[in-house]
C-alpha cells in the first residue's frame, strides 16, 4: 500500500461544529424505516387499476429507482471528499445516514414496481440511458477544481430540490394508501437532506469569494440545463426527448392520474417554474444570479 | 482545500476514470440470498449510540480519576481506528458500482449501510471517552498516528486491487480482527455501560465479517490462480505492514510508541472498562490468524506461517 498517498487525518475532531447539521444527524437515527415492513403493501391492489395504469405506474417507479440509484453509486463520493478535506464532522456523520436513506428509498421504488407488476431494468430504447443513467456528482466530487459549494448548490439545492418540490405538490394526488405512505416516508427524508445543503451554503456563505459565487451559478445552470431539461427526473421535460418512447413519456401522468404517484405536465408547468423562481431569490443573497432558463414547453423561466 | 487533499482527490479521479461504469439493465432482484439477508437484519437491527445506552447509569465516581484517564485514551483510539470505516466502505460500495454496473445489488445495499453503522460506532466511542473525561484528538505519538492513518480507500478504489483482494484483506482479516477483539473486550469488561457498547457493536461487526466472506465464498472460487494468488497477496500485506505494525493492537507498535496507550489498555482491563490485556490479545490475534489461513485454504488461497518477534509462530 506504499503506492497510495497519505490523508492528514489528525487531529480528528469529532464534536459537533454546526449544531443544524448534527441535528440532521440525530434525526435520521430517530426516523430510521423499512421499506419491507413500513409501507401498507396489502393496501396497494394492483388488481384494482387498469392495464394501462399499471403499466404507466411500473414505469414511473422504475424510472425513480433508476435516479434514487444515483445516490448510491454516485453521490457517496462527496463523503471521501468531507474526508481528504477535513470538513466538519457533522457534515461527515450527516453524509453517512443520507447513504444510507438513498439506499433504502432505492430499494423501495424497485419493490414498488415490483409489486405493482414487475420492475423494469433499463428504458425501452437505450438512448434514453443518457438522460437517466448520471447526474454526474462523482466525477464534480472528485475534481478539486469543482467547489464543494457547487456541488452541493447542484445536486442539493437544486436537483433534489425539484425533487421534492414535485413529491410536495402531488402526495395529495396519491389516493393509494401505499404509494402514499411511500411518498410520505421519502419525502420525510428528502426533507432533511435538502436542509443539509442549505445550511451548509448558508453558512459558508460568508466566505465565498467571486471564483465560488461563479462556480455555483455554473454548477446549479448545468444541473438544469443538462439534467432536469435532459429529462432525468421526468421524461416530459427533456428538450431532446426523441428517444424515449411515447409510452414512457406519459407514463408519470397516467400513474398520477390513477393515484399512483408522479407529476402531470400540469403539475411540471407550475412546478418548475416556481422551483428555480424560488432558488434564485434564495441564493441570491451569496451573489449568485442565476440566468433565466429558456425550455421549449416551459418557456422562458 | 489544500495541496494534499488536491492531491489525493486527483488520485480518486485517476482512480474512477480507469473504470467504464455499466449501470443498465439495472437489476434489484436478489442474487445472492445470504448478502441481502444481511443487509435485511442491518434494517431491521437499527440502534442509536445516544439513546440505546444507558449512558446515565455510568457511575463515573466508581472509577478513580487515572483508571477514568486511562480508559478516555483507550477509548479515543478506539475512535481512531473506527473512523477509516466510513471513507473505506464508501469507497467499497462506489467500486462495486463501478465495477459491477448493472449487477451486485445484495452487496451495493449492505454496503449502503455500512458507512452509518460505521459512524453509529464511531459516536458511541466519542460519546465514552467524553464520559470518561474527554475525546483526545490526537494519539500521544506520531508512529500510532502513522500506523492507524491507511489509505484503506484508495485500495479500495484501485483497479489493480481486485475486489475480491480488498474484500478479503479489509473484511476477512482486519473486520474479523476487530471483531474478535471487540468480543474480547466484552468478555473481559464489568462495566456495564461498557459491555452495553461493546455488545451492541459487536453485533454490527458480526454482520460486516459475515458479509466479507459470504461475498468471498461466492466470488474466490471462480477466481483463477493469479486471481486467488492476488488475494493471498493482499491479505499478506495488511497482515505484515498493517496489523503487525500495531493497527489494531498497541502491543505490536514500535517499542518506543506503544506508552502511555500500552500502560492506559492495561489499567482499562484491570477495571473491566471495555479491554483486554496483552496477552488476552495475543490469544486472539493468534486465534484469528489461524481461522483466517483456515477459511482462505479452503479456496486455495495461501497465507504462510510467519515469524514475530512479539507473536512467535503464527
Amino acid at each position: 500500500m506504499s503506492t497510495y498517498l497519505t490523508e492528514t487525518r489528525y487531529p480528528l475532531e469529532l464534536a459537533s461544529a454546526m449544531p443544524d447539521v448534527w441535528e440532521l444527524w440525530r434525526r435520521a437515527k430517530t426516523l430510521e424505516w423499512d421499506p419491507e415492513t413500513d409501507i401498507p403493501w396489502e393496501e396497494l391492489h394492483p388488481e384494482r387499476y387498469s392495464a394501462e395504469q399499471i403499466m404507466a405506474a411500473r414505469m414511473h417507479w422504475s424510472r425513480r429507482t433508476w435516479g434514487e440509484y444515483g445516490a448510491i453509486s454516485e453521490s457517496p463520493a462527496l463523503l471521501l471528499r468531507f474526508c481528504l478535506e477535513n470538513r466538519l464532522p457533522d457534515l461527515r456523520f450527516f453524509f453517512t445516514m443520507r447513504t444510507q436513506e438513498e439506499g433504502r428509498h432505492a430499494e423501495a421504488s424497485w419493490l414498488m414496481a415490483e409489486r405493482l407488476g414487475g420492475y423494469f431494468p433499463q428504458p425501452q430504447n437505450p438512448p434514453t440511458v443518457s438522460a437517466v443513467g448520471t447526474h454526474g456528482v462523482r466525477r464534480m466530487a472528485f475534481d478539486p477544481d469543482t467547489s464543494l459549494e457547487g456541488i452541493f448548490a447542484s445536486l442539493v439545492c437544486a436537483a433534489e430540490e425539484i425533487l421534492i418540490d414535485a413529491f410536495k405538490a402531488t402526495v395529495h394526488k396519491a389516493t393509494n394508501p401505499a404509494v402514499r405512505r411511500l411518498m410520505e416516508l421519502i419525502l420525510r427524508d428528502e426533507v432533511r437532506h435538502i436542509a443539509f445543503g442549505w445550511q451548509c451554503l448558508d453558512a459558508w456563505a460568508p466566505t465565498f469569494t467571486s471564483a465560488t459565487v461563479q462556480n455555483i451559478e455554473r454548477a446549479v445552470t448545468q444541473m438544469i440545463q443538462n439534467v432536469e431539461f435532459n429529462g432525468y427526473r421526468n421524461l416530459w421535460l427533456a428538450v431532446e426527448g426523441g428517444s424515449a418512447t411515447p409510452l414512457e413519456i406519459d407514463a408519470d401522468r397516467v400513474a398520477c392520474e390513477a393515484g399512483l404517484g408522479g407529476t402531470t405536465p400540469e403539475d411540471e408547468m407550475r412546478i418548475v417554474p416556481q422551483f428555480i423562481k424560488k432558488i434564485r431569490a434564495r441564493m441570491e443573497p451569496w451573489g449568485v444570479k442565476l440566468p433565466m432558463f429558456d425550455h421549449p414547453k416551459l418557456g422562458k423561466v | 482545500m489544500s495541496e494534499t487533499s488536491d492531491r489525493l482527490l486527483r488520485g480518486y479521479q485517476a482512480q474512477e476514470k480507469r473504470f467504464v461504469e455499466r449501470r443498465f439493465p439495472l437489476r434489484f432482484a436478489t442474487e445472492n440470498p445470504a448478502l441481502r439477508e444481511l443487509y435485511g437484519q442491518a434494517k431491521r437491527f437499527r440502534w442509536n449510540p445516544e439513546t440505546d445506552i444507558a449512558w446515565s447509569r455510568f457511575d463515573s465516581a466508581a472509577y478513580p480519576p487515572p483508571v477514568r484517564e486511562a480508559a478516555r485514551l483507550v477509548w479515543s483510539r478506539r475512535a481512531w481506528g473506527t473512523y477509516p470505516g466510513l471513507g473505506e466502505n464508501t469507497a467499497l460500495l462506489l467500486r462495486f458500482c463501478l465495477e459491477s454496473g448493472a449487477a451486485g445489488m445484495d452487496a451495493k445495499l449492505f454496503l449502503s449501510f455500512r458507512p452509518a453503522e460505521e459512524a453509529k460506532h464511531l459516536e458511541a466511542c466519542f460519546l465514552f471517552a467524553r464520559l470518561l473525561g474527554g475525546y483526545e484528538a490526537n494519539p500521544p505519538h506520531g508512529a500510532l498516528a502513522r500506523t492507524s492513518n491507511q489509505p484503506f480507500a484508495q485500495m479500495a478504489l484501485d483497479p489493480d486491487v481486485s475486489v475480491e483482494a480488498a474484500v478479503a484483506a479489509l473484511g476477512g482479516l482486519d473486520d474479523q480482527l476487530d471483531l474478535n477483539l471487540y468480543l474480547s473486550h466484552l468478555q473481559h469488561s464489568r462495566d456495564e455501560t461498557a459491555r452495553q457498547l461493546l455488545r451492541l457493536v459487536a453485533g454490527d461487526k458480526q454482520r460486516h465479517v459475515l458479509f466479507a466472506w459470504t461475498l468471498l465464498g461466492d466470488r474466490i472460487p471462480r477466481l483463477d490462480a493469479a486471481g486467488r494468488a492476488g488475494v493471498g497477496l493482499a491479505v499478506r500485506d495488511m497482515l505484515e505492514r498493517v496489523i503487525l505494525a500495531g493497527y489494531r493492537n498497541t502491543w505490536l507498535l514500535p517499542a518506543e510508541a506503544r506508552e502511555p496507550l500500552l500502560a492506559a489498555e492495561a489499567l482499562t482491563a484491570e477495571h473491566g472498562l471495555g479491554a483486554s490485556t496483552v496477552a488476552q490479545e495475543k490469544a486472539v490475534l493468534r486465534a484469528t490468524l489461524a481461522q483466517v489461513r483456515e477459511r482462505l485454504a479452503m479456496w486455495g488461497v495461501t497465507l504462510a506461517p510467519l515469524d514475530h518477534p512479539e507473536l512467535g509462530r503464527a
